[in-house]
């Protein structure tokens, strides 16, 4: 059996390559996750300027596929500025994602009733304080699952870093699979990585919903 | 009214994708057979896509010459590198007809025709780099490479510290960007890339070892036979020599 040859003898290959991709995703996702909360409020803010801004962004972000962003970021601005594969595969996925999780946190903060923002104003607190202690701690437990959800799909696309050197998940299955000739069965090793690592991720999320759940 | 028009069109519609779809090689009944033959299409000089976006090159010419010699109408067609291979197995063309060394891994999977040039690979460097020759790359650096290929494998022998493209120019790109310290790849890709885009580059140390570059064909297809046959037509009439001529200005055939 190859398949089951190849599945073992390549763990110890496959396992730095998982290693780098969560690296490289959670790098990514924690920058997303402030350059989505700063668009969000941007986007939620009184000031037409700041809306604009942050509508401009989205847009663009969202209407262009990642791998042209990646390659811009990567190949495009070498002659000016070289983030090397690492930063660049990471400044794309945290912008691309951010696009998408500035949405989420805006669903989330303008879900929670008007009433608690006027309730808190009328205590005495200021805007901020009043998103940071009342609004955003009950946003945040709304916008969970879909934030789950985004996480996976950044997971996935970290994919794309293998176009631009990086050896990681898929850029490790790659290499393999055109040194042994055996493209369906490494692909396929590849695709439960990347299974694995998004039921694990799916479980952690679960647990978390559950926490927040009880406590509430 | 308009809705079921725009159905009823579907059908054809389809029918007609279905045609363009199967457009295979060696199809043809009415006219005459094709020869199909696949490449990187990043491999300049040998094969490459030129300023009006034609697929051209070293390769691209020798394929053409000896489809006319076997009366069959060429078409060069270009798919990644890395899945060159899988491509042919799959009878998604005819031949591989795309600079690729023949090697003993690749003869269990494929049959290759006797070769069609000699070359070999070559250490660049920066400039100003300190590198003399293979022997100073350190296990740690970062060398660039095409992924899956000879110098791919070569490279592992001296670092573990690879650097893997999609292709040669690209990794020559990086290579004068500082990107990586060294890049192994054909001689005259190297140079010639140097030369027409300019780059810092140079190649410094010898040949790494001598490489007999072949067409792929499918496990017992006898197209390969008549490929061979056409080959050894076109180096006697002189064809060969002068696309030779014109991408080196020498003749790589041995």
């Amino acid at each position: 059996m190859d398949f089951l040859h190849y599945l073992v003898t390549s763990i110890p290959f496959f396992i730095r390559a998982a290693a780098v991709t969560v690296e490289l995703t959670a790098t990514a996702l924690a920058m997303g996750m402030v350059i989505g909360l700063v668009f969000a409020l941007m986007k939620i803010s009184g000031r037409r300027f700041w809306r604009c801004i942050a509508d401009t962004y989205i847009t663009v972000i969202r209407g262009t596929p990642l791998i042209v962003q990646l390659f811009a970021i990567y190949f495009g601005l070498a002659t000016i500025v070289d983030f090397g594969s690492f930063w660049s595969a990471a400044i794309a996925l945290a912008v691309h994602n951010g696009a998408y999780i500035a949405e989420i946190f805006r669903g989330g903060i303008q879900s929670i009733d008007r009433g608690q923002m006027e309730a808190a104003r009328s205590l005495g607190m200021s805007y901020g304080l009043a998103m940071r202690r009342v609004i955003l701690p009950q946003a945040f437990k709304r916008v969970v699952p879909p934030l789950g959800n985004q996480f996976i799909i950044g997971l996935k696309d970290s994919s794309l870093a293998a176009f631009v050197t990086m050896k990681e998940l898929f850029g490790v299955s790659m290499q393999l699979a055109s040194t042994h000739f055996a493209e369906l069965q490494f692909y396929t090793i590849a695709g439960l990585y990347y299974l694995a690592l998004v039921v694990l991720f799916t479980f952690l999320v679960n647990r978390l919903e559950r926490r927040l759940k009880i406590e509430s | 009214m308009g809705k079921n028009k725009g159905l009823s069109l579907l059908p054809g519609f389809v029918f007609a994708l279905a045609i363009l779809a199967g457009c295979s090689s060696r199809g043809g009944t009415e006219q005459e057979p094709t020869f199909t033959y696949a490449m990187s299409g990043q491999y300049r000089p040998f094969n490459y896509f030129d300023e009006n976006n034609q697929l051209t090159g070293f390769d691209v010419e020798i394929g053409r010459a000896l489809a006319e010699k076997m009366g069959m109408k060429p078409v060069p067609i270009a798919t990644p590198w890395e899945g060159l291979i899988s491509g042919l197995k799959a009878k998604k063309y005819d031949a591989i007809l795309g600079s690729m060394t023949i090697t003993p891994e690749r003869q269990k999977q494929v049959d290759f025709s006797d070769p069609y040039y000699v070359s070999g690979p070559q250490l660049f460097v920066r400039g100003d780099s300190h590198i003399k020759d293979i022997q100073d790359i350190k296990d740690n650096t970062p060398v660039g490479v095409l992924i899956s290929s000879v110098y791919d494998q070569e490279a592992r022998k001296y670092t573990r510290n690879i650097k893997n493209y999609t292709s040669d120019v690209t990794a020559l790109q990086d290579l004068a960007r500082g990107r990586v310290e060294a890049v192994i790849t054909d001689r005259f890709v190297g140079t010639i890339a140097a030369r027409e885009q300019k780059l810092d580059i140079k190649p410094v140390g010898d040949l790494l070892f001598v490489e007999n570059v072949g067409i792929a064909f499918r496990k017992g297809d006898p197209l390969r036979e008549k490929v061979n046959q056409a080959m050894e037509e076109i180096k006697a009439d002189g064809t060969y020599l002068a696309i030779s001529k014109k991408y080196f200005g020498t003749d790589i055939s041995n």
